[in-house]
């Protein structure tokens, strides 16, 4: 444990500098447990009282709306009234649940919440009022809540919307405690990769900023190599005052290796360097001239989340309570546990409603700042990232450049090969250190990068293979994966393909597709979407549909169609999106329709808006102008279809940003013959 | 300082006077229905109505409310009545996180209480400086549309 100088109060005010020296954090990460859901640990989330049900939601809610549906899913099961379930989101109390990630909730859920409610239904049918229920498992065909009808299917007023709708506090930052101050850690303009710490800071001038009340030094482990120093104010704005006053000096090392990042992911380079080593279909591909050649770049993009990460901080007796918007709150505990060298048992994590993460609140930061900062004063303390801080600090999707080659024969693709270079994404940088990094790399590669880099048709001698270089910024899950950008590259390809071949691009696909469901999505948006019928051209606008499909995780499937309007001056707008959705049985089809609607935004985005700006190996986007994300004016009209499925239900937090992105470029594509290689696209690449 | 805070009166604490609006409606006040987003009134997660208009709370010093009317999310409802706008938002299901609706309502409210018939091109025009991550703006249009025609 490290030196600990708690504050004292002096004249005039609480004033003081706390902590001396810069402690040394441990160089071992804490890795997330994902343990499997089973019905035993469900009958954790639901309990009955008096008349009325608890379900503590073993999710995390961050608009997905899974708090909605499963309480469907308990509600059918249960057979109770919609109103006799309180909904409670979960705290480290109850029994450890993996992370929310990776579109799982409803798939790998819902059965084993419907199992404990069916076993809990029984019990109280049969007189149980108190104690624990044994869960005995029962096919799923008994359990009512995995079929259609009733409840499921339908689409109740969601969880927590009317609370949205009036203000009420449900998310971190709306956590107000008696005594509570403000927080924030400071961190030098520099490669969250290399070495940086406080030099030195002009602590009286910081001392006459109206509402200061103290400077941190132990202000929690290193984000990176990245050591801050902590500042702790009675009113949030005094932290802009004082982070000013403070006129503080960095040590800085570097610069960093892989500073030009454009550099270090350029396919070309690499594969002129050798042969990579991660390969995901390894069918040998013939030599000899290819018919398709494309390259593909995608650059490094943000999250975005209108909610910048947020988290309070309690230290009271030695025992530490978090309220956190985070993805995986029992993480969070072991980091704090580990961090400050505590008892498992003495953290507390309280999730909360988190404001949109998208992959990017899996990891513990401002959670970990709250914490010392509360620990060095002892009062509460909130702690919100400046928007400026969550581009510099928090991870992001990583930049990834690919070139995909495909020969054909008679119509048919009968070779094909697709290299890609990315940085790491399910080991992120952000909590995989370098020389563990080194293990995965070898052992493991990232199947984050390799996500949907199969390509969902039959192609022949077909090889894919990809490599990884750690950036100076950190990189990690972003919705999806690498499923959106493997799939716009391999969308790209099959439409250039469909063009040489002389081919529809529909029938093209079609010919390709061995999967019924995925056909199916396909010819169903092509009907919705009135594929065959020609766009009315418009005086001055140069027009064109496209479209694309995709299978997310082996299990979901979409497809869309986009429309779009390309002016003389390059300027794009997609005026029309369509989508067609399977996921198995729909337990809540507004729901899903909304994050199908989401991707689609997100699609959009990823064409022509999302580049995290970097230099020097630093980010430099400060406000969303720097990282821009879509605006209402430039979304268009949305329909989306849902297959209706006799299959177990599954993912839809990301299935669709597999067929949208593909769909919008190849729009571009067919309304001014120009494919695009490098996103976002840029207005002088398709002026007329 | 004075000012009237979803018809009240409320004074402005001396030491809130240079913070931002947002911070003294959130953090002295809570009433945390307003958000955070950016800072810099690029995103419109933190939009008010200060007398009548739309307005960014967090490039809106506390000081420069005094005398005049601010209205927050906080204050559209009577009692468990929802104001047409927030009913409109739960039959149509438009969060998803969320946190940019209070936001998103409060700029919708302003447009529909100056243009009670909005054109689509009234709606965006009122609406592109409010941002949303989750892609809701599709039915944040469909709920302005329905709150208009049910006003």
């Amino acid at each position: 444990m490290r030196r600990r100088t708690l504050l004292a109060a002096a004249a005039g005010g609480l004033v003081a500098l706390i902590g001396a020296g810069v402690g040394v954090w441990s160089q071992v990460p804490v890795i997330p447990e994902r343990p499997a859901p089973d019905a035993g640990a469900a009958l954790g989330w639901i309990a009955h009282r008096n008349g009325r049900y608890t379900l503590t939601l073993p999710r995390a809610e961050m608009g997905q709306n899974i708090a909605t549906a499963l309480k469907q899913v308990a509600c059918a099961e249960l057979g109770a009234d919609w109103d006799a379930i309180d909904v409670v989101l979960h705290a480290t109390e109850m029994s450890r649940v993996k992370a929310t990630v990776g579109s799982e909730s409803v798939m790998l859920f819902a059965e084993p919440l419907a199992q404990a409610c069916a076993a809990l239904r029984d019990a109280l049918a049969a007189g149980q009022a108190t104690g624990l229920v044994t869960v005995t498992l029962r096919p799923v065909s008994e359990l009512r809540a995995l079929r259609a009808g009733g409840l499921i299917g339908t689409s109740p007023e969601i969880v927590q919307g009317r609370e949205i709708v009036t203000g009420a506090p449900l998310y971190a930052a709306d956590v107000r405690l008696p005594g509570m101050l403000y927080g924030r850690v400071l961190r030098a303009p520099a490669s969250v990769e290399v070495a940086s710490r406080p030099r030195q800071w002009s602590l009286d001038a910081a001392r006459a900023v109206p509402g200061f009340v103290a400077v941190v030094e132990e202000c929690g482990p290193p984000i990176g190599q990245s050591q801050g120093l902590g500042i702790v104010a009675s009113r949030p704005a005094a932290l802009d005052a004082i982070a000013e006053a403070l006129q503080l000096d960095w040590d800085m090392a570097g610069p960093h290796p892989r500073s030009d990042i454009a550099r270090a992911i350029d396919i070309e380079a690499r594969l002129a360097e050798g042969k990579l080593p991660h390969v995901v279909m390894d069918d040998a591909p013939e030599d000899g001239p290819w018919d398709i050649d494309l390259r593909l770049d995608i650059p490094m993009a943000a999250h975005g989340p209108i909610e910048p990460r947020a988290a309070v901080a309690k230290w009271q007796d030695g025992s530490l309570t978090v309220w956190a918007g985070t993805q995986d709150a029992f993480y969070i505990r072991d980091f704090l546990s580990h961090a400050f060298a505590l008892r498992a048992g003495a953290v507390t994590v309280q999730s909360c409603r988190i404001g949109g993460a998208f992959g990017g609140k899996t990891i513990c930061t401002v959670e970990a700042e709250a914490a010392a900062l509360t620990i060095a004063t002892g009062a509460p303390v909130k702690v919100q990232w400046t928007r400026a801080q969550e581009y510099a600090l928090g991870f992001h999707r990583p930049p990834s450049s690919h070139r995909i080659r495909a020969r054909l024969s008679k119509g048919r693709i009968t070779d094909w090969d697709h290299s890609q270079i990315s940085a790491h994404i399910m080991f992120t940088s952000a909590v995989v250190p370098p020389w563990m990094q080194r293990g995965t790399d070898m052992f493991a590669g990232d199947g984050g990068v390799a996500r949907g880099m199969a390509a969902p048709y039959v192609l022949g001698r077909a090889r894919a293979a990809y490599d990884m270089v750690r950036l100076p910024v950190h990189t990690g899950p972003w919705r999806g994966l690498g499923a959106g950008p493997n799939a716009l590259a391999i969308e790209s390809a099959i439409d250039d393909a469909a063009l040489a071949a002389g081919v529809d691009p529909l029938a093209f696909r079609l010919a390709h597709i061995a999967d019924p469901l995925l056909a199916g999505v396909l010819t169903r948006v092509a009907e919705i979407a009135s594929w065959e019928r020609p766009l009315a051209p418009i005086s001055g606008l140069r027009l064109g549909r496209g479209i694309a499909c995709g299978t997310y995780k082996d299990t979901s499937h979409a497809a869309a169609v986009a429309d779009v309007a390309v002016d003389a001056t390059g300027l794009v707008r997609v005026t029309r999106l369509w989508c067609a959705h399977d996921c198995g049985l729909v337990i809540n089809p507004d729901q899903v329709r909304a994050q199908c609607e989401g991707n689609l935004v997100w699609s959009l985005g990823m064409v022509l808006t999302d580049d995290l700006p970097t230099a020097d190996g630093h980010v430099t986007a400060q406000t969303f102008a720097d990282a821009p994300i879509p605006r209402m004016t430039e979304v268009p009209p949305i329909t989306v279809d849902l297959i209706q499925s006799n299959r177990p239900p599954l993912g839809a937090g990301e299935t669709a940003i597999v067929a949208g992105p593909g769909a919008i470029a190849n729009a571009i594509r067919a309304a001014t013959g120009r494919r695009l290689t490098r996103f976002p696209v840029r207005p002088g690449d398709l002026t007329a | 300082m004075l000012f009237t805070l979803n018809g009240e009166s409320r004074d402005i604490p001396a030491d809130w006077a240079d913070e931002p609006l947002l911070f003294l409606l959130s953090e002295a006040f809570g009433l945390t229905g307003s958000k955070f987003g950016c800072g810099v009134g690029i995103c419109g997660a933190c939009t008010v109505i200060i007398d009548g208009a739309a307005a960014r709370a967090c490039i809106t010093r506390a000081s420069d409310v005094d005398g005049l009317s601010v209205r927050t999310i906080e204050g559209l409802a009577t009692g468990d009545v929802l104001h047409p706008v927030q009913q409109a938002w739960l039959d149509l299901g438009v969060p998803q996180c969320g946190y940019c609706q209070a936001g998103q309502i409060m700029a919708a409210v302003a447009l529909l209480e100056q243009v009670p018939d909005p054109t689509p091109d009234d709606i965006d025009g009122a609406m592109d400086g409010n941002l949303c991550r989750c892609g809701t703006y599709p039915r944040i249009r469909a709920a302005i549309s329905r709150a208009a025609e049910q006003a």
